[in-house]
């Protein structure tokens, strides 16, 4: 499956909100969409579930328009929500049933991710009587009924505990290797760097970039060099390099530094004066930026 | 219509499980059956009084004392002071006698039969000082006769005569059926703002606690709303179905305390016209407000907003019981013609006027389109209002440009 969100816009007044988002996700690949607080995830997710109608633009799913309540789809709204005096076990039976499961296929769902995660004690039990995270789980049980073929998960991440985040993170997993296709969003860079193939981030409207994380990453360091001290002064280093290769941009970042080369291959003349000048090293070699890295860059520039 | 029925079971379920309805529902079944036994309960009492006051009759009122100005007067007062009454010389005795708390009424009587009753203090169902009044006025009556030359028979036989006829109604007689009329308004009454008030707090609450969002992205809007006023409905007529069978059971149980007159207005009210007229209008009109409800509960973000919201819908329902209670009295006013004819107090007002008058067949016709047209559109509104209420939180938005947005939405 392939969904392409081509062209999106969206206005709350006379205010636009999303100016034009295009981007694409496939199945089996992960896709991150990130961007700060109000960045526009949200307002995206929800038009992408026709919960908010787009002004303008179209989603399709494998080239025809994509109607969310034609398929099986997991999905978990940012502003979380259940029936806190209703049991449990009945409510997850009902969501299932509402999209489109029989009763038992609706039962059988609801016990295994209740189950799976190790809340069987609370199956009977009104929600409101659960903790903060045990509620939590179930919120993302929810997303997860009927085997859906596409997970829309807004902010997963958000409440959730380092181990709790850990078991998401291999179900998601779980869900990728088997083909499905995922969109989750989220401000938690790291979270996404460890969980997805692609990545897409969202600015204030307007998509900054899109695609594979792995060549985005290799693309950003390109003609880079990162380098750290074990010992010595880096600054020092610093204006040292910066007056014997002049054509280097060196910028300073975490205790080290990044030396953009600009096309140039100056790998063996650096190591050389850093041979001659006895520089103490720590590390030197091709420079991977975080994602973080990335983004920051990525908004700076928009600044 | 796919996902109906898992919605209207659900909201179902969930309503006829819960605890306080359940209560509820128990306490009404309790009070219909005591309420159906009433003439038994009274039948009980009645029977152990009727020895007492047979006893009431014969004895001397103890805690009354008079002040009378003859003999011939306390001779003429006997029947009704007793032969040999407490009797004091002054009118300052008698208020000394009230104060030290000897007697509780003192009555001062003039030679030509006037009085004046002094009490202390008079309870609510004191009624001495008008039984004796009727005592003196008979007395007087008597006097009277006699002074003209008559006997109390030749008095009475010209009183009691009367011309002789009869009264035949073609339609209804309201002052039989008014009664049973009113009873099953206020049953509408209390259903309406009760089942009214269940559909907008889920619905309310459902916003309130962000499941709204969930629901409108598994399931289409209008399943959403016409399963929760659905469930509310069938959960209204089991539960007060069984108010009513308790109600039956206990009438049945106790029919043979019943005056016949109380038979003879049921059969009277409860006819087969009334009954179609009474269950269509209540229950579509039922159905009408339940949309109302929900449309209402849809534009609110927290539940104690709810009541505010709800109040325009309140006054709209507290309009048609007034105008029901003016059509009781009226049932062939224009205004009493036109209330019946607005879907909004048709629900109480056609029932009403139907219970004591035969209402013409292009006014039910006409009242009935009329209702089935509303009960559509308003719960074509409610389902637009209930997705825009599902994008809206935060700010209080006035209820026409609701309306209107949510009719301009291209909703799915």
């Amino acid at each position: 499956m392939k969904l392409d969100v081509l062209d999106i816009r969206k206005s709350f007044g006379d205010k636009e909100i999303l100016h034009g988002i295009s981007f694409s996700v496939v199945s089996g690949r992960a896709m991150g969409f990130l961007g700060r607080n109000g960045a526009g995830k949200s307002t995206t997710i929800r038009c992408l579930m026709d919960v908010f109608r787009q002004d303008s633009g179209q989603f399709l799913l494998d080239g025809q328009p994509f109607r969310p309540w034609e398929k099986r789809i997991g999905y978990l709204p940012e502003e979380r929500g259940m029936y806190q005096k209703n049991d449990v076990l009945g409510q997850l039976v009902y969501f299932a049933m509402l999209r489109g499961a029989d009763r038992a296929s609706a039962l059988k769902t609801a016990h295994y991710w209740i189950d799976y995660f190790g809340l069987s004690d609370f199956k009977k039990k009104k929600l409101e009587t659960l903790s903060k995270g045990n509620q939590q789980k179930i919120q993302i049980a929810q997303s997860f009924l009927n085997e859906p073929e596409i997970l829309i998960l807004d902010e997963p991440f958000s409440g959730l505990d380092p181990v709790n985040a850990q078991v998401f993170k291999d179900t998601i997993a779980d869900f990728v290797k088997e083909g499905r296709l995922v969109i989750f969003s989220s401000h938690q860079m790291s979270y996404v760097e460890e969980v997805c193939d692609d990545v897409t981030l969202i600015h204030e409207g307007n998509i900054l970039l899109t695609g594979d994380l792995k060549q985005i990453k290799r693309e950003e360091g390109q003609d880079k060099l990162q380098l750290s001290l074990a010992e010595g002064d880096l600054d020092a280093l610093k204006d040292q390099l910066q007056a014997a290769f002049p054509q280097l941009h060196i910028t300073r970042r975490n205790g080290s530094l990044i030396l953009d080369t600009r096309g140039q291959d100056l790998q063996a003349q650096l190591m050389a004066w850093l041979a001659e000048k006895e520089v103490r090293l720590h590390s030197f070699g091709l420079y991977e930026p975080s994602l973080t890295d990335i983004f920051i860059r990525k908004v700076g520039e928009q600044a | 219509m796919k996902h109906f029925s898992t919605v209207f079971n659900y909201e179902l379920k969930t309503q006829l499980t819960k605890k306080a309805g359940i209560v509820t529902m128990v306490i009404m079944m309790i009070l219909a059956l005591l309420g159906t036994s009433v003439p038994r309960i009274i039948a009980l009492f009645e029977t152990g009084r009727g020895d007492e006051s047979v006893v009431a009759a014969d004895s001397v009122d103890a805690k009354a004392a008079y002040v009378l100005p003859n003999e011939d007067i306390k001779a003429l007062l006997a029947p009704v002071t007793g032969p040999n009454p407490r009797l004091m010389d002054s009118r300052e005795d008698l208020v000394a006698a009230l104060q030290a708390g000897s007697i509780e009424v003192g009555f001062v009587v003039t030679p030509d039969l006037g009085y004046e009753a002094i009490y202390q203090d008079r309870s609510m169902y004191d009624t001495r000082d008008t039984a004796f009044q009727s005592a003196l006025t008979t007395l007087k009556k008597a006097q009277l006769i006699t002074s003209h030359g008559l006997t109390m028979e030749d008095f009475n036989a010209i009183e009691g005569t009367e011309a002789q006829g009869q009264t035949t109604i073609l339609g209804k007689n309201s002052g039989t059926t008014y009664f049973l009329t009113f009873i099953l308004m206020m049953m509408v009454y209390m259903i309406v703002l009760m089942y009214g008030a269940t559909v907008s707090s889920i619905i309310a609450r459902e916003k309130d606690s962000r499941t709204m969002e969930i629901l409108i992205t598994s399931t289409r809007p209008s399943a959403l709303i016409l399963g929760k006023v659905a469930a509310a409905g069938v959960a209204a007529v089991i539960q007060f179905g069984l108010v009513v069978l308790a109600a039956v059971i206990g009438f049945q149980l106790n029919k043979s305390t019943y005056p016949p007159e109380i038979a003879m207005m049921v059969s009277g009210t409860l006819t087969t016209g009334y009954l179609l007229t009474f269950l269509f209008f209540s229950f579509f009109g039922f159905i009408l407000y339940l949309f109302l409800y929900a449309a209402l509960g849809s534009t609110v973000s927290k539940m104690e907003d709810l009541g505010s919201a709800t109040g325009l819908v309140q006054f709209l329902f507290i309009f048609g019981y007034v105008m029901a209670s003016i059509a009781a009295q009226t049932p062939t006013s224009t205004l009493a013609v036109v209330a019946s004819i607005i879907p909004f107090s048709a629900i109480m007002v056609m029932p009403m006027r139907a219970g004591v008058i035969t209402v013409p067949w292009g006014q039910l016709i006409l009242a009935g389109a009329l209702m089935l047209v509303f009960v559509a559109f308003f719960a074509y509104l409610s389902i637009k209002i209930y997705r825009w209420g599902s994008l809206n939180y935060g700010n209080k938005t006035r209820l026409t440009r609701i309306v209107k947005e949510a009719l301009r939405r291209e909703n799915r």
